[in-house]
Order: structure tokens, then sequence, then C-alpha cells
């Protein structure tokens, strides 16, 4: 529950700024999408915009959480014929 | 994270250590209600911000919503100020203004938003005081978290958790309703209309309300909020902070009504645990500062009203600062203290951009008029010998009326301009229009010379723009 909270909460922040900040500057209807231009109306295109941020930033976070398991939790297992050598983890 | 209930496939393998989760198990806080100064303030809060949030969006203004943020449109209307995506600039403004007025309250009163103003508090105190009129005070609500489902136990769990989606979804409806005008969207309630997106929006704004203010509560501020971890940066040793007195309160001790604490060789605090039950994060301030203290300060009250009856002087838990708990300050010596360095250099940045801001919002141009040159075409030769250039005026009018406009066009001898000379943009409008400009051929030098155009409002000639452009003489 913990690691998903890390996942989803901070890149929900990070994609409202985002949004933010890309559709200021960017108005939605000089998007294209696969070489068209975007014909959604604009409440659509903010909407999908934000969870295209979200799931990207999700993405980056999820890759944190995944790199931040301890050699421990990695090796955990391998040593299995000495078990015990290690009960910190 | 479990292992111990893994090995049941590989009964051969038994691990001979169990793992297990470092994190504490949270423990539901129901915290008791309380009254008092503080907890009045709260209350005030809450009823300001809620009339602003709930009220603002059904103000009208000028035949219009007072406050919008039309993301269709592009437009930001706030009372009179009409913001377009060019004046992104006032609201990082606004931004840096907000950040450091929460730096300058922080490092004076410490936590005074999360206790005060704080959404997150805002909601949990409405949830709460929902939660306890339909099932009852703390000890009610305890002994109905334990008791088994029963008819009783149904009915007000439907109540308090149906109670709590109206106002979720109220709270959501509202939102929508400052991207969207509040009044189409309530029509469009009614009329089963509703967009798709809006619909989405409205329920899942509606639903975080619901969850955060319903459920998660402290667990928002001890474990989501990223303001919580580095609020203690701006602390230093004369911030106020909701303190027990410790010298004055240890040793703690029960004991009857009237009786003096010296007689009995004990301190002031009579160690009832009120102050630990009316917690919204389920803390003990006694343990001293801790990260968890969003500073609400009920417990300030709960235990004002135990010294009250016990007949002691109030203010055994108080605001005061680590210095003054230290060295005995009064609340003049803590007041002397408030100006510092730290105080200081946040005041004075403060002061400076909201002098910038309030400067750039009332000089804010009413007109914005842009250029292009025509690139299809870079010159040609038109009848009687003369030279043109096509150019494109993108006028942006942003008042709230209708506005004429001259244009005009200077830079060269013999210069003129052919096509519209009056422009005609409606109220926070924008509109193209294409202008010839003509010169004679022995005007200016080969290559890129320098003109003016000149865009006046008719109604008020102080609304003008004078801009650059280049003709291209062959």
């Amino acid at each position: 529950m913990q690691k998903i909270l890390w996942v989803l909460w901070p890149s929900f922040i990070v994609a409202g700024v985002a949004e933010g900040i890309f559709f200021t500057v960017i108005d939605p209807q000089e998007l294209y999408l696969f070489g068209e231009p975007v014909h959604f109306s604009k409440i659509a295109t903010y909407s999908i915009g934000f969870f295209g941020f979200w799931v990207v930033c999700a993405a980056s976070s999820l890759m944190t959480v995944f790199l931040q398991v301890g050699a421990a939790e990695v090796n955990k297992g391998v040593g299995s014929t000495s078990p015990g050598h290690d009960t910190t983890s | 994270m479990h292992p111990s209930s893994a090995p049941s496939t590989a009964a051969e393998v038994k691990p001979d250590f169990v793992e297990e989760s470092l994190y504490e198990v949270h423990r539901k806080v129901h915290p008791r209600a309380v009254s008092g100064i503080f907890a009045t303030w709260r209350w005030a809060l809450v009823w300001f911000t809620q009339l602003v949030f709930y009220g603002l969006c059904w103000l009208p203004w000028n035949g219009r919503q007072a406050v919008l943020f039309d993301l269709v449109e592009r437009k930001f209307y706030i009372f009179g100020l009409i913001f377009w995506p060019q004046d992104v600039i006032f609201l990082a403004i606004l931004l840096i203004i907000s950040a450091y007025s929460l730096f300058l309250f922080t490092a004076v009163g410490g936590r005074l938003w999360c206790g005060y103003a704080c959404p997150q508090t805002v909601y949990t105190e409405i949830f709460t005081w929902i939660e306890q009129k339909i099932e009852g005070e703390r000890n009610a609500r305890i002994k109905l978290d334990a008791a088994p489902m029963s008819g009783r136990k149904l009915w007000l769990r439907s109540a308090k958790y149906g109670s709590w989606t109206l106002l979720s979804l109220w709270t959501g409806f509202t939102f929508v309703g400052y991207f969207t005008p509040i009044q189409t969207l309530w029509g469009s309630v009614w009329s089963f209309s509703l967009g798709p997106w809006e619909t989405f929006w409205m329920i899942f704004y509606g639903a975080f309300t619901y969850l955060f203010a319903g459920h998660m509560r402290e667990q928002v501020c001890k474990h989501m909020c990223p303001y919580a971890r580095f609020q203690g940066v701006m602390f230093d040793p004369d911030t106020l902070t909701i303190t027990y007195d410790t010298e004055r309160g240890e040793p703690r001790g029960a004991r009857k009504k009237g009786v003096d604490p010296k007689a009995i060789a004990k301190g002031d605090c009579v160690d009832c645990g009120i102050c630990v039950q009316v917690c919204p994060t389920g803390i003990d301030i006694r343990d001293g500062l801790q990260y968890e203290c969003i500073g609400c300060a009920a417990c300030i009250d709960a235990c004002d009203q135990v010294m009250e009856k016990m007949s002691y002087p109030k203010g055994l838990i108080r605001y005061s600062t680590e210095h003054a708990i230290a060295s005995h300050w009064g609340w003049k010596e803590i007041l002397g203290h408030v100006v510092r360095p730290r105080v200081i250099v946040y005041a004075v940045i403060l002061g400076a951009i909201c002098v910038a801001f309030v400067w750039g919002i009332a000089t804010k141009p009413s007109l914005r008029v842009d250029v292009i040159r025509d690139r299809a075409t870079l010159a040609r030769e038109v009848e009687g010998g003369l030279i043109e250039n096509v150019y494109r005026l993108h006028v942006i009018n942003i008042s709230e009326a209708s506005h004429r406009y001259a244009v005009s066009v200077s830079g060269l001898p013999g210069i003129d301009m052919v096509g519209e000379r009056i422009l005609e943009v409606p109220a926070a409008g924008a509109r193209s229009f294409s202008v010839q400009v003509r010169v004679p051929p022995d005007a200016g030098r080969k290559g890129s010379n320098q003109i003016f155009f000149d865009v006046k409002s008719l109604a008020d000639e102080k609304v003008a723009v004078h801009e650059k452009a280049s003709f291209l003489q062959p």
C-alpha cells in the first residue's frame, strides 16, 4: 500500500504542475496526433493530457521504487544454504 | 512483504527468520471534540474559506461569472481582470507570493497554515463534525467501531457515508464550476446533459475529498504532504510552536481536585490524557515537538479546560517558543523576538514581490498587438510602381468592452496602407486582420527597413500600441 502511494502520489502532484505549465504555453488546438490535428474538445485534451503526464510520472516513480530495493532483499533466497546470517532485512 | 505465509507451497524449506514490516500498524484516530478559543478560530476559518469556495463561483460580474477559469476559451476571469495565457507571469508571481507568505507565517507562528487554513484540515473538520453528529462522541464511535454489524450500526454508517458522499459530490460540482460556467453546469445536471469529462472530474474530485477527509485524514499530513516534511527548515528557536511546559507539568500524575501540586510533589499535569484524545494526528504533545503535530491547538483548548477545572493557571500547553520555555519568557519577550534576520528577509522579499505584482496588474495593458509579416509574398510591385508588403495584425482586446481601433503606419517616406483602417474587436476577444503596406520604390534602402504600426482605441487614446515591424525593399 505504502509503495503504491509512493508511486501514485508524487507523480500526481508533478503531473498537475506539468499539465499547468504545458497547456499554458501550448494551445491544445495546435497539437497534432499521428499527423492529424487534435479534434477532441479542449476539456478532453486537457484531461487526457493530465492522465498522460500522470502515467509518465508514475512510470518514473515506479522505477525509483524498484531501484530502491536494497541488496539484502535482492539476495534473499540466493544464499539459502546458510540462512539466518542476515536477519536485518 | 509477508514471506511467513509463502512457505505453505514448499513445506520442506522453512525459513528460520520472519520478516516483519517496519511500518507501525495504523490505528484509527477518533479525535474527541473540543471547544475553546482556538477551536473557534479554526471554525471561523472553516466558514470563511468554505463560504468563499462554495459561494464565489455563483457570484455574477458584468453578466458573467466573477471568478471563472475558462479552460475552453483559455481565459481566466477574476472579477474585473482577464488573464490570457500570455499573462502566465502573474500566475508564477502569485505562486511565489504564496510560498513566501507561507515561509513568513511559518517562521513566526509555526504551522498556522496546517492548523487552521489547509483544505485537508478544513474538510477533515467538516467531515468529523458530520461523523460526530451522526455517530456520537468519541467513546460512542469507538464502541460502534467495535460492535458487530446490526440494524442500528448499518443505519448510522449509511447516514454517515451518505452525508459524506453528498458533501463530496457538491464539492466536486463546485470545483468543476470554476472551470465551466456554473449556471450552465447546474442546468445540465438537471437535464442530464453533463459532458463526460465534466462528470468525470466532478466524481474524481469528489472521491478524493471523500477519501482524504473521510478516511485518510491525518495520514495525508503524515505521509503525503510535502510541506509537512520541509516546514521544519523554517523553524528556529524563536518560532511559535504548541509546547507542553515540561518543567511545570512534570512529574505528572492523577490527584483529587483542588490539591496543591507542591504538597504532593507533582507537577501540574494531571495525566488525564485529554490532550492525546483530542489530537487529530493521535500524538502526545507532552513528548515534545513532533513533525506529526499540525499545530491545530486542540490540545491547548482541551488542557486549558482541565486546568480551569483544577483551578490551576491555564497554559500548561500553550503557544510558546523554544527560547521562551528555556528562559521563562512572557509574551512581551516572545513578541520582542519576532523581528529577527530570517523574518526580516522573508518580509522584505514578500513585500517587494507584492508591490511588483500590484504594479504589474495595475499597469497591465488592455490592448496587445502582434505583427506577423506574410512570409508567402516577401515584397511585390503593385499598380503605380509602389512596393507592397503584407502583414497580419493580431489584435487582442483584453478589456471588458468591445473596442474600435484606428490603425496607422509610419517609418518610411510616402508610406501608406490598404485595407481596414478601423478594426473592431469584441470584449475579451482577439481578431486577425490583413494589412497591405505600400511605399514608393525609392523609399528607404534595399533590404529590411524599420516601420511602425500604431493601433489606437477610438474611445480612449491612452489605449494604444506602437509596434515595430520590418519592411522589405527589393
